[in-house]
């Protein structure tokens, strides 16, 4: 195609961006079917049934509170529920959903203490299992860890597997830190004003991250793939609906993460106490598999490693590959790269 | 196919090099912008500044609303928030509940066992 006719077929071109961009949002997330087993305030337990079960232990996804958690199911053939069923997990899901103002004073412990081991049991009682295996990412790996660190008077979980993907711990060294790690920012102030922090607002932040790629480059290629004819939408809308989708983060809770993750490092130093109970890395004592992406600006990889002299697992596994944040563990690559190692991984730890 | 798309290359290649260079060069500019701690400072201060014009924007909002005698954002958060206390009270009592039925059969069958011996007796 010589340059006149690149010009020749710009009007269709455009016509077409504009039609991928306006329809976006009418692209089809989470279609693996799935039954609703508990509900809690704005809390849901899905449950993905596999015709093809063959592991005892199901799987619990948790997902980060800044979106949603249709990630782990983007799209037909690129999600990674349904890979999950198809190698005969039983999988489970815990959805946070859409925080309102009533929702303000939920902080971290009520999301561990209570929503997530809540969570727990309820998988437990549904699938007649005696363990699982905790999955989280990104804020949701958080989350686990705490969960699994968490001082129970020494009554032992059930949690068999614990697998912690692309998970902050500390992250005083990222870009974040810089922002708002700042004690003279008054995030209690912030927080009581808006009491649920807009999701807009929280993915605006994450977008200044990478400005030119989040605002410009992404749209850019999107032209340049339809101009070139090598654009796929059914992989692009899919992940633009799921970036565009941003709940909003209860203030009590985001109140407490900038401050445990961005200005000391209390995870790590076994400071961070919920309901009087202290959160203890240390305590973990799970087959554990930690998962670094090479190129996380959101969680970098820096920020996770602390992890790897704080537990006391025994078996103890590192998948550190290169990718991003999200598409690590949820772009086109990944069904033929990471999805295969995490299913052989549970799969040997998830017998009777 | 390999053929067009060498081409393809070469023909807008002088296009795209000076605005893909362009872009590389902002990109880095702009990530070096962000990544100071002034931008930091400028972002908080934003964000403290919005905080605050909401909070005098839904406190005048609903101070309207109340002198109408209409329930304000604030009264229907507040039914919100006791609808989920009651909530979560009632999932607690569920999951009491649940322990005493799962305690049962192991009690019915000592019970029924208790039962027949009496009987034999």
């Amino acid at each position: 195609m010589s340059v006149i006719e690149r010009i020749r077929s710009a009007p269709s071109d455009a016509l077409e961006l504009a039609n991928v961009l306006l329809t976006t949002d009418d692209a089809v997330v989470g279609a693996t079917p799935r039954e609703v087993i508990w509900t809690h305030g704005n809390t849901t337990l899905y449950r993905y049934r596999s015709a093809e079960r063959c592991h005892a232990v199901p799987i619990l996804l948790v997902f980060a509170l800044i979106n949603r958690p249709e990630i782990f199911d983007l799209r037909p053939g690129g999600s990674l529920v349904e890979f999950l069923l198809a190698e005969g997990f039983d999988v489970f899901l815990v959805d946070w959903g859409v925080p309102g103002e009533e929702n303000a004073e939920m902080g971290l412990e009520e999301y561990v203490c209570d929503e997530l081991h809540w969570a727990v049991r309820e998988t437990l009682r549904a699938s007649g299992a005696a363990e699982l295996s905790l999955m989280g990412w990104c804020i949701g790996a958080t989350l686990c860890a705490m969960y699994a660190g968490l001082d129970r008077g020494g009554e032992s979980t059930s949690v068999r597997n614990l697998v912690l993907m692309t998970m902050p711990i500390d992250g005083r060294g990222s870009r974040y830190a810089t922002w708002v790690g700042d004690e003279g920012f008054d995030v209690d102030g912030v927080a009581e004003a808006h009491r649920v922090i807009p999701g807009a607002g929280v993915d605006f932040a994450n977008k200044l991250l990478k400005p030119v790629s989040n605002f410009w480059t992404t749209y850019r290629r999107v032209a340049q793939g339809i101009s070139d004819g090598t654009f796929k939408r059914e992989s692009y809308q899919p992940m633009a609906k799921w970036v565009a989708d941003n709940p909003p983060f209860p203030g009590r809770a985001w109140a407490q993460w900038i401050r445990l993750m961005y200005r000391d490092d209390a995870l790590a130093r076994g400071h961070v106490r919920l309901r009087g109970r202290r959160v203890d890395l240390a305590r973990i004592d799970q087959n554990l598999l930690i998962v670094t992406a090479a190129g996380d600006h959101i969680a970098p990889r820096e920020g996770t490693m602390p992890i790897f002299d704080l537990v006391s697992s025994e078996d103890v596994t590192h998948f550190d590959r290169p990718g991003g944040h999200i598409g690590l563990i949820a772009g086109s690559a990944a069904v033929g790269e990471i999805w295969p190692d995490l299913a052989a991984w549970l799969g040997e730890r998830s017998g009777r | 196919m390999a053929g067009t798309s060498n081409g393809t290359k070469a023909s807008v290649q002088p296009i795209r090099s000076p605005s893909e260079q362009a872009e590389t060069e902002t990109t880095k500019a702009m990530e070096g912008l962000v990544a100071k701690p002034s931008f930091g400072r400028l972002l908080t201060v934003t964000a403290e500044n919005t905080a605050a014009l909401t909070r005098i924007g839904y406190d005048i909002a609903d101070l309207v609303l109340r002198n109408l005698r209409l329930a304000g954002r604030a009264d229907i958060t507040s039914l919100a928030r006791q609808l989920r206390r009651t909530e979560d009270k009632l999932e607690r009592v569920l999951q009491e509940v649940e322990s005493l039925r799962d305690q049962l059969p192991s009690e019915s069958g000592a019970t029924s066992a208790d039962r027949d011996l009496v009987k034999r007796r």
